[in-house]
């Protein structure tokens, strides 16, 4: 699969402190790729670098769309989806969709077609002579997500796209986004809710301070980090199953015991080793999370960091 | 250049089609209308009360003073009784007081005007007696009315330049350079209060990132000052529209001839750079602030900078050759409207014109290069206004 973009290496400082420290990723043609982290990770940072509202200190951007290689962002060619979102108040939904993508070149009487496309895929349509201030917060993520992609535009930056959303509307979005993505779109998504967004991407980075903590295919990462995680509520510790060969980590939380598989280990594999008689009140088997992966990492530091890329 | 145009057309449409906007528009004339003739109905309405003086005449002359009376406020009554019941009688009618023409004031010229209040101004009175004084001493000596007027005529002065206009065309001129200077002060200050604002809710609306990420923060900024121009002007052309045509019949000033047509581009590069400098100076100001009252004091004062012009518009006039002309017309902050001020009033001297010219267009050009560097930092700026440190540092980056 061919790159749409390159992040090679890049490095930004602010007031002395280095926010973005030596960075590299791809996002490959018709993938969706989410750049996760807590907040304050350089998540925003790093996107506005890469849509050239910034420049990074040190480090390239290359860009490869619709058959042309460049160093700058083809501004037409990519959508975007700011973590500060906004929409002129006082303008119509419609008005200023058209205005937004008249900026990236698209004609009036398509963007006039298209807009109300989508506005009814989003149930929106009796919306569209409305002024933006008469939305509910919902509707307006909306009417932002329409002009991020009206364009068709072959790379889509969406940062935070999910939050301030309901779990209705968070649905929706994930629909449209995979939509998107069938359709040959590239889509780089920033989150810190790892959760919703570990449902749709194909390949995560995750970053932290600044600095690259975890890259490549989300399966091949979880499958470095062990495939399940077993929860045992117990008074006290049972050495066969803590001490067990099949477990890579175990950690304690009062009566709560998490332990987590080695790679490739059939959960069933590991119940048939519990002793008759182990002193257990619940038991619980689960596939690691990303956010398990995560906090994992950010508590054992950068040493733990791993790169899938070619795996 | 494209996408700028684009951002002057949306910047344009979105404001003109504003309610607030349309209703400034249509509202400023009406109020201007209304401070201009409001005083005068006023006036009229509330006409000076007339003066009421009871007059005991012992000279018999109360018949031409009743005459001369005719078009003052001033209401004479003959009174033929004690002067003691007199002051019983101006107290019950309330009327201003009285006085007594006697042979004492024929004499001395001496009146005694006795009075219900304490402050009252017998300036027209006065006028009216001495005229009638000295009537009645010409009668005295035996000259004659035309012969007093003869003598007491003053010298009449008026001034007419060599191959140049006569006094009445002169203070019409001074009118009207005031007028265009005026003008563009006016546009510098709507337009650049509109920028600003539009910079401000740029932000505010949080719109900034995502126009960011289709046109350059260039693009953006001169979209807003060439979009907020052409506002400016559209809005100065339907209020001239209304306004020239009304001067040029109600006050008989022919404006059309005042612009010599010489001087209009020379004019037009002054007022349209004028409004440039400014205009970046305020939406780069503008993008460094949160809202209007998180200014700081830096910020505040850069909004008072288009007034400097006004210290030197005094002595501008009384000798627009001077000192402190040249003074005005070099320094650029001021050199817009001093110098189409002085177009106006005398020939400014050609050499000026070109270091005035060529002085404003740098500094334009440099202010517009920091106004950019500010521009592009301080709209993704949120929360906070930025320092003067700050600005300083976003300068030179």
């Amino acid at each position: 699969m061919n790159n749409t973009l390159d992040v090679k290496n890049i490095n930004k400082t602010y007031n002395g402190v280095k926010v973005i420290n030596d960075i590299s990723f791809a996002v490959k043609a018709g993938e969706i790729m989410g750049i996760m982290g807590p907040n304050g990770a350089g998540k925003t940072t790093t996107i506005r670098m890469i849509m050239g509202i910034t420049a990074p200190d040190q480090g390239e951007l290359h860009f490869f769309l619709n058959g042309e290689s460049r160093n700058r962002i083809p501004q037409a060619s990519v959508g975007y989806l700011p973590e500060e979102r906004g929409l002129y108040k006082e303008a119509k939904v419609m008005e200023i969709l058209l205005f937004l993508s008249g900026l990236k070149g698209l004609d009036k009487v398509i963007a006039r077609k298209r807009i109300m496309e989508w506005l009814e895929k989003f149930q929106l349509a009796d919306k569209a002579n409305s002024k933006v201030q008469q939305l509910s917060k919902g509707m307006a993520q909306k009417v932002q997500f329409i002009a991020s992609v009206l364009h068709q535009p072959a790379l889509v930056v969406l940062d935070e796209p999910f939050s301030g959303l309901d779990p209705v509307s968070q649905d929706i979005f994930k629909q449209e986004i995979r939509q998107l993505a069938d359709e040959g779109m590239s889509i780089l998504i920033s989150s810190h809710q790892m959760n919703l967004v570990e449902e749709i991407c194909n390949r995560i980075f995750i970053i932290n301070k600044g600095e690259k903590v975890l890259y490549g295919p989300l399966q091949d990462i979880k499958a470095q980090y062990g495939s399940y995680q077993v929860n045992i509520i117990a008074e006290q510790e049972i050495p066969e199953l803590t001490q067990s060969p099949l477990v890579q980590s175990f950690q304690r939380l009062g009566k709560k015991w998490s332990l987590v598989l080695k790679d490739n280990t059939a959960p069933a594999k590991f119940l048939a080793t519990i002793p008759p008689g182990a002193p257990i009140d619940e038991l619980s088997v689960a596939r690691i999370s990303l956010h398990d992966i995560f906090v994992r990492i950010a508590k054992g530091g950068s040493s733990d960091e791993i790169n899938l890329e070619n795996r | 250049m494209k996408l700028t145009w684009k951002i002057a057309k949306w910047e344009f449409t979105r404001n003109f089609t504003n309610k607030q906007f349309l209703i400034g528009l249509l509202l400023t004339p009406i109020i201007m209308l209304l401070f201009a003739g409001v005083p005068q109905l006023i006036s009229k309405l509330d006409k000076p009360q007339q003066e009421v003086f009871y007059v005991i005449d012992e000279i018999s002359e109360f018949g031409q003073l009743v005459e001369a009376a005719t078009d003052t406020n001033l209401k004479f009554v003959p009174y033929q009784g004690e002067q003691a019941e007199l002051d019983e009688l101006v107290l019950e009618e309330e009327a201003t007081g009285y006085f007594i023409l006697n042979q004492a004031f024929l004499k001395t010229g001496q009146v005694q005007v006795h009075t219900a209040e304490k402050k009252v101004v017998f300036k027209e009175l006065q006028g009216l007696l001495s005229n009638l004084l000295q009537g009645l001493r010409v009668q005295e000596i035996g000259i004659k009315q035309e012969q007093v007027a003869y003598l007491t005529s003053p010298a009449l002065l008026s001034s007419v330049q060599i191959g140049g206009e006569s006094n009445g065309d002169q203070s019409n001129r001074i009118g009207v350079s005031i007028a265009l200077a005026g003008i563009v002060l006016f546009l510098i200050f709507t337009s650049g209060a509109m920028l600003l604002q539009s910079a401000l809710q740029e932000k505010q609306d949080r719109m900034a990132e995502i126009i960011l990420s289709s046109v350059s923060s260039d693009n953006l900024m001169q979209g807003k000052i060439i979009g907020h121009f052409l506002l400016g002007i559209s809005q100065l052309v339907l209020w001239l529209s209304i306004g020239l045509p009304a001067a040029w019949y109600f006050l008989d000033i022919p404006i059309f001839e005042m612009i010599s047509l010489g001087q209009l581009p020379i004019l037009i590069f002054f007022a349209l750079t004028g409004y440039l400098l400014f205009a970046a100076l305020f939406v780069g100001i503008g993008s460094t602030m949160t809202d209007m009252q998180s200014a700081s004091n830096t910020q505040g004062m850069v909004f008072m900078l288009p007034m400097l012009g006004f210290i030197f518009v005094g002595p501008v006039i009384s000798n627009p050759n001077g000192l402190a002309a040249q003074i005005g017309t070099f320094f650029p902050l001021t050199s817009p409207t001093i110098t189409i001020l002085r177009l106006g009033l005398a020939e400014v001297p050609t050499w000026e014109l070109v270091v005035a010219a060529i002085t404003l267009l740098v500094t334009t050009l440099l202010v517009i290069k920091a106004a950019a560097k500010l521009f592009r930092v301080g709209m993704l700026m949120y929360g906070k206004s930025a320092s003067a440190a700050e600005m300083w540092k976003w300068m030179r980056y």
